[in-house]
């Protein structure tokens, strides 16, 4: 049963991101140069390990104060001025990670100072303390989809009129915690990503990440015009294997999207099995447009993903092309799969996909003038 | 004004000193055997309140924990070096939840799950009330931590509640009201003192998100 997406049109007033290769714009142009941020790195940091692919903004091991903390203040200069955490013009933090390294750094180090922000409530204290944010500062956590859980909570609230302004704010930075998490799952293993490519061994990279995007209910140049979220609730690691759950979140979106000439930026992590589900469904459900996916070269910004590639893709649409699938290589699952950038004039609309543990499901779609 | 009807609600609030083992028996007969070894005790409370709770594909559920997973976080951490892919998984946020909903294959249509600390029971309220789904489970606890919670980064006691908030008075138990107009903010209820206020059928009263709140017993 297919739900209806959520169409609360909300203006992108200002977006941008923070990448290891800097911001948005600069993002953008290394994706459609084809570089690679991710590199071959110990999988515990100091701790070594194993060689796996991630793409950081520097060394991965917890400092005081924390590494991602100097980061989010130069992304955060980007941010217009307003009583953000105010009733009407509240925040949405949204991440996956928070500051679980510094857990991690703990439990390594002992030292206690780590503490003071490794749970989320902590981390998003300091946030707020860093940058005189209010009171109304809502927090969401669902993995690998949170960011699209913002953007729609923010489009609601808007709508709802309880808020004037809303600023959603992202941030996921790489840790031996989670790092050692996928590796133990074996999918982040000594191979670079190649999305959507049809080959034996599937592999993701895991990217530092983080980004911000106001929203407004007036419109804009640049608008989210539509939220789908779905939760197949099949497995904690799995999708159902008829590709139901990707097929439902698609079809709503695809609805909401109808009449429209959209090109997709799918999850694209480089997993075998849900990259070729997910390649298939596009296919299926647009098919005249070309897929696109940039975990290959950004690593997995998990949380933040939407967010940091929402912005990507801003920047990328006001450049006049989008990057292709960077790391694919064919054969890809599907026809469709873009390897190399592509223009954008043909297009008036694009759908940007997450997916996550326990098969959870977001695409929304962003539309332009 | 907004409001929501509160139906079938359950609230779990154990003796102080249960631990997950102990739940596992206590609750054993509301779980399948193979899924209720691998559950945490957040995940075996929630499972307890949300027991004959019917959710369809079109419904939501907005979890609210401050905490979440705490003691799978404390025991994925010791795990290292060489992590476990279990621990790991069972750690992230929300999968007390989904541990739930996976051993029910049942699809729902969205889930917000909120971490947040100081206002965030009215952030819960706020967001179940704006999500158009007609039946919204609002979820919410904590377990007890261990080591993390001699760091006060941990709940003190472990606890969940969970009702479905409809639109429908008839047989409702409660509702929750939300009227707009007030300007200034006065101190959100803590989770544990929602839950406790569930448990008794206490009405509760706050303003924040510039408006009235209201938990009322019918």
């Amino acid at each position: 049963m297919n739900t209806p997406a959520d169409q609360f049109p909300a203006g992108i007033e200002v977006c941008d991101c923070l990448t290891p290769f800097g911001d948005a714009v600069a993002t953008a142009a290394a994706l459609l140069a084809g570089r690679r941020a991710l590199e071959l790195t110990p999988v515990l940091g100091r701790d070594g390990g194993d060689l796996v692919p991630l793409a950081l903004t520097g060394p991965m091991d917890e400092s005081l104060p924390p590494r991602w903390l100097r980061s989010l203040r130069r992304l955060a200069a980007g941010i217009p001025p307003a009583a953000w955490g105010a009733a009407r013009t509240p925040v949405v933090v949204t991440s996956s990670n928070f500051g679980v390294g510094s857990l991690y750094a703990f439990t390594r180090d002992r030292d206690v100072r780590h503490l003071a922000h490794g749970t989320p409530f902590a981390s998003v204290d300091l946030l707020r303390n860093e940058f005189g944010w209010g009171e109304h500062v809502h927090v969401f956590s669902h993995a690998c989809v949170t960011a699209h859980l913002g953007l729609a909570h923010a489009a609601r609230l808007l709508h709802a009129g309880l808020a004037d302004r809303a600023l959603v704010f992202s941030f996921d930075f790489v840790s031996p915690f989670v790092a050692g998490g996928f590796h133990s799952l074996k999918i982040l293993n000594g191979a670079l990503p190649a999305p959507y490519a049809r080959r034996e061994t599937g592999s993701i990279g895991l990217g530092d990440g983080a980004a911000f995007a106001v929203l407004v209910r007036e419109t804009r140049p640049f608008r989210l015009a539509a939220h789908a979220l779905y939760n197949e609730m099949f497995h904690f690691t799995g999708n159902q294997p008829d590709s139901a759950g990707f097929a439902t979140c698609a079809a709503s979106i695809a609805a909401a999207a109808s009449g429209r000439r959209v090109w997709v930026k799918g999850h694209g992590t480089g997993t075998l099995e849900a990259g070729r589900l997910e390649a298939e469904v596009v296919a299926r459900q647009f098919p005249d447009a070309p897929l696109t996916g940039w975990k290959g070269s950004l690593g997995h910004t998990l949380g933040s993903c939407g967010l940091v590639e929402l912005a990507v893709a801003l920047a990328a649409l006001r450049g006049g092309r989008i990057p292709g699938t960077v790391g694919g290589a064919a054969p890809s699952f599907i026809d469709a799969v873009a390897l190399a950038p592509f223009a954008s004039a043909d297009f008036d609309g694009a759908i940007l996909t997450s997916n996550a543990f326990g098969g959870a499901h977001a695409a929304m779609l962003l539309t332009h003038d | 004004m907004t409001e929501r009807y509160l139906h079938q609600l359950r609230v779990e609030l154990p003796a102080p000193e249960e631990s997950a083992a102990g739940a596992r028996v206590r609750l054993a007969d509301k779980f399948p055997r193979m899924a209720l070894r691998r559950m945490t005790h957040l995940g075996l409370l929630i499972g307890a309140t949300l027991d004959g709770a019917s959710l369809g594909p079109e419904d939501a559920v907005v979890f609210a924990s401050t905490f979440a997973e705490t003691r799978a976080l404390e025991d994925f951490l010791g795990s290292f070096p060489a992590a476990s892919p279990l621990l790991f998984q069972t750690s992230i946020h929300p999968g007390s939840v989904q541990q739930v909903l996976i051993g029910r294959q049942q699809p729902i249509a969205r889930l917000w799950p909120l971490a947040g600390r100081t206002r965030l029971v009215e952030q819960a309220l706020l967001t179940a009330l704006i999500e158009p789904a007609l039946r919204v489970a609002l979820v919410g606890g904590e377990e007890r931590g261990t080591w993390m919670l001699e760091h006060k980064m941990a709940s003190s006691r472990s606890f969940a509640f969970a009702a479905i908030l409809t639109h429908e008075s008839a047989g409702a138990l409660g509702r929750i009201v939300f009227t707009p107009g007030a300007p200034t903010d006065t101190a959100c209820p803590t989770l544990e003192h929602f839950a406790q206020a569930m448990a008794g059928r206490r009405p509760l009263t706050w303003q924040g998100a510039g408006g009235v709140w209201a938990l009322e017993w019918l």
